[in-house]
């Protein structure tokens, strides 16, 4: 799918740095003094918060209770370091910093232990300004933050986004659950102007939406509510008349869900773990005029193999069902191709087009075999050299549109015919954890006719930066 | 010596498939789109270029100027009957050819006259008018969409012909004014038409395709109030003119708009 069309991400890349990033381990305790200490019996009487202004404590509450189920010594150094980064993760509070102590006072107990959290809240009113650069296009944001609103973790965001292809502001408003912090609320307003030059498209989205995230056991589930007043035109007064025809305004009023399971240790680099992600949304039965069934979904498995190398295996796909026959609109349909799904192919230029304008397509797949090795020379462990890997990859996919009047065998036939797929090298430049530079050296095959290759069928270079 | 040949390129031979483009006819299409689009298939057919009709709900976004009718001919998209007319003339077909420079001018000076005031009075009527505004105008431009998105278009379409209509000074108009100058307008028309089938003689040119596409859906349309046919009526060799029109271009067209019913 065209990933600039959703809403602009309140919770993207934070840029700053993390405390826990600077913060160190609990000290190690030498064996025999951590036996003594272990095998010392103590009781938590109290738990303190210190630096509170305008967070309401009924909410910290949840977050610090565990603290007292210490049994011992290092079961409070354990626990309130848990109860830390609980707290941190809250996102209103700039600093924590612990304190055991013995317990004082007329009700003390010989071994009883009181426990002070120092907090500093973070500022009621921030701005921020970012740059934002990934898939041949800059933005820059600037950000106004109401953090911990109210007093219970709430937050409230203003967001203003200018750049080469895209140009959008919106209000968000984040509430938490006091005591289950993942489980939140998100309420959304925005407005956001695109441009698709591979579609000779200029698309304006008004709209706002409500979202609830809430984990149940490993997975994670988001439901959300959208509705969009969404005006497309002509980029171009070249453009093709298939997309002339898409002119106009629609509303499109959506609920969707989405289940998550990811078990990677990182979502730019990950060299374990894996990633599950199903997402669909119906349009048309709580009002507007699109009327459709979109399902899609993402997975991906990494495996640590010999000598610090990575391999790793990705597939997405999915199909868009219009209903009441109707047909679908050129900004619910999906696109293929590019540097985030098959290398040496024009940015969503394949697939259905007219006359060099492409139109999305209703179903698709695609699909990634990714081998990351250190570079063959090795500049110093742990060092410059350390941000670089080589990368082979294969790349394949497929985009159509669907008779859905046959049955699911035809489907699978369409999707399994004309596959495109991509082959090459190239080196990886991590940056961080936020964005990765690929330079690469790609051989596109299984080209079909008006489909777009970047540079000439004996291969390119292609540079993304995600 | 240098000898200088100059072969001019054939133009493209007009293809079978071209289509006009207008809003809904039943539900949607306004007065003032009617009126611009039976001009311009008037013009078309008294050029023997054959078009077919195609409505649709996003018409007015698709046009490339914003206004209807446009049509689809080969790969090129031309808007609104003054483009249209020269685009035809590129390809060879013209309807004015016959007239000198004299009466060339004082043709565009009628189609100015037409469009200043005629088109200019329905889309007063349309949207300045508030009972017609209220009943016809916004619930038949919103009617292809779903709330609340049919409001927000319908009024933003309002708004922005009112500040039209404040720009060229007939924001403090009152109907009555309105149907003196439309009046006025058929006035002028009528006297020189006089006793000719057509504006200039014999064969129609593109004043007489204009004429014909606002009067005639003038008087076949039914609006809150019927003043304004009524003025048109009064005028019976603009009325002849345009059943002349009628049944010489548009006799295979379905019964329900005959003149006859109206008159």
């Amino acid at each position: 799918s065209v990933t600039s069309l959703d809403s602009i991400p309140m919770h993207g890349r934070d840029l700053t740095v993390h405390p826990d990033d600077l913060m160190e381990p609990p000290e190690q305790v030498n064996d025999s003094k951590q036996e003594i200490l272990e095998n010392k019996d103590v009781v938590v009487q109290h738990v303190n918060i210190q630096g509170l202004g305008r967070t309401k404590e009924d909410l910290l509450g949840y977050e610090i209770s565990d603290v007292f189920h210490s049994k011992n010594l290092i079961d409070v150094m354990r626990k309130a370091h848990i109860a830390r980064q609980r707290l941190l993760r809250l996102g209103i509070f700039k600093q924590v910093e612990v304190l055991i102590d013995t317990s004082e006072g007329t009700d003390a107990l010989p071994n009883g232990l009181d426990v002070t959290f120092e907090v500093t809240e973070v500022k009621r009113l921030t701005g921020s300004y970012n740059t934002m650069v990934g898939n041949n296009e800059g933005s820059m944001v600037l950000g106004l933050k109401l953090p911990n609103t109210f007093g219970r973790a709430e937050k409230l965001t203003f967001q203003f986004s200018y750049g080469t292809k895209e140009t959008s502001y919106g209000l968000s408003f984040f509430k938490p659950q006091p005591g289950n912090f993942e489980r939140n609320l998100t309420l959304n307003l925005y407005k956001v102007t695109g441009q698709f030059p591979w579609s000779s498209l200029k698309e304006t989205d008004k709209g706002m939406s409500a979202e609830l995230n809430f984990p149940l056991g490993v997975t994670n589930h988001t439901l959300k509510w959208e509705g969009v007043w969404r005006e497309l035109g002509c980029l171009a007064r070249s453009a093709s008349f298939a997309v002339r025809e898409e002119s106009g305004h629609s509303l499109k009023s959506a609920l969707s869900h989405t289940v998550s399971i990811d078990s990677r240790n990182s979502a730019i680099f990950p060299s374990r773990g894996a990633l599950l992600q199903i997402n669909q949304e119906l349009a048309g039965y709580t009002g507007g005029d699109a009327s459709f069934l979109k399902e899609d979904f993402e997975l991906q498995v990494n495996r640590r193999l010999f000598w610090d190398s990575v391999l790793s295996a990705s597939l997405w796909g999915g199909m868009l069902y219009p209903i009441g026959g109707q047909s679908s609109s050129i900004a619910d349909r999906f696109y293929l191709g590019g540097p985030t799904s098959v290398r040496g192919f024009g940015m969503y230029s394949i697939g259905p087009q007219s006359e060099g304008d492409y139109l999305g397509g209703e179903a698709y797949w695609a699909g990634g075999l990714h081998l990351y090795t250190p570079l063959p020379f090795r500049p110093g462990r742990g060092g410059f050299g350390d941000l670089f890997r080589t990368h082979f990859f294969l790349n394949a996919g497929n985009l159509c549109n669907l008779n859905y009047g046959d049955g699911p065998q035809a489907h699978l036939q369409k999707l399994a015919e004309c596959i495109r797929w991509s082959y090459g090298a190239g080196i990886v430049l991590r940056l961080g954890n936020i964005a990765r530079l690929e330079l690469n050296y790609c051989v596109p095959m299984g080209v079909q006719s008006g489909d777009r290759c970047t540079g000439t069928r004996a291969g390119h270079y292609n540079s993304k930066l995600l | 010596m240098n000898v200088c040949v100059f072969i001019p390129t054939a133009a493209e031979p007009w293809p079978e498939n071209a289509t006009l483009y207008q809003p809904l006819k039943e539900d949607q299409i306004l007065l003032s789109d009617c009126a611009s689009s039976l001009a311009v298939q008037a013009y078309l057919r008294m050029c023997g270029l054959p078009v077919q009709v195609v409505c649709r709900a996003n018409a007015e976004y698709m046009s490339p100027s914003g206004k209807i009718p446009f049509i689809h001919v080969g790969n090129q998209v031309v808007s609104e009957l003054g483009p249209i007319v020269q685009f035809t003339k590129a390809k060879g077909h013209s309807l004015s050819d016959g007239l000198d420079d004299v009466q060339r001018a004082e043709m565009k000076a009628y189609m100015e006259l037409v469009n200043n005031m005629l088109l200019t009075a329905e889309l007063f009527i349309q949207w300045c008018d508030d009972a017609t505004a209220a009943e016809i105008s916004r619930p038949r431009y919103s009617s292809p969409y779903s709330w609340p998105l049919n409001n927000i278009l319908a009024y933003q379409k309002q708004w922005e012909v009112r500040r039209k209509m404040n720009a060229i000074g007939w924001g403090g108009k009152t109907l009555e004014q309105v149907y003196e100058d439309v009046s006025q307008c058929c006035q002028a028309l009528s006297q020189r038409l006089g006793t000719q089938p057509y504006f200039f003689s014999k064969q129609p040119t593109e004043l007489d395709a204009l004429v014909f596409g606002h009067l005639f859906t003038i008087i076949t349309t039914r609006l809150t109030s019927g003043e304004l046919a009524e003025r048109i009526k009064g005028f019976s060799n603009l009325l002849s003119f345009c059943r002349r029109i009628e049944q010489t271009y548009f006799e295979d067209k379905t019964k329900n708009t005959k003149l006859s019913k109206f008159v």
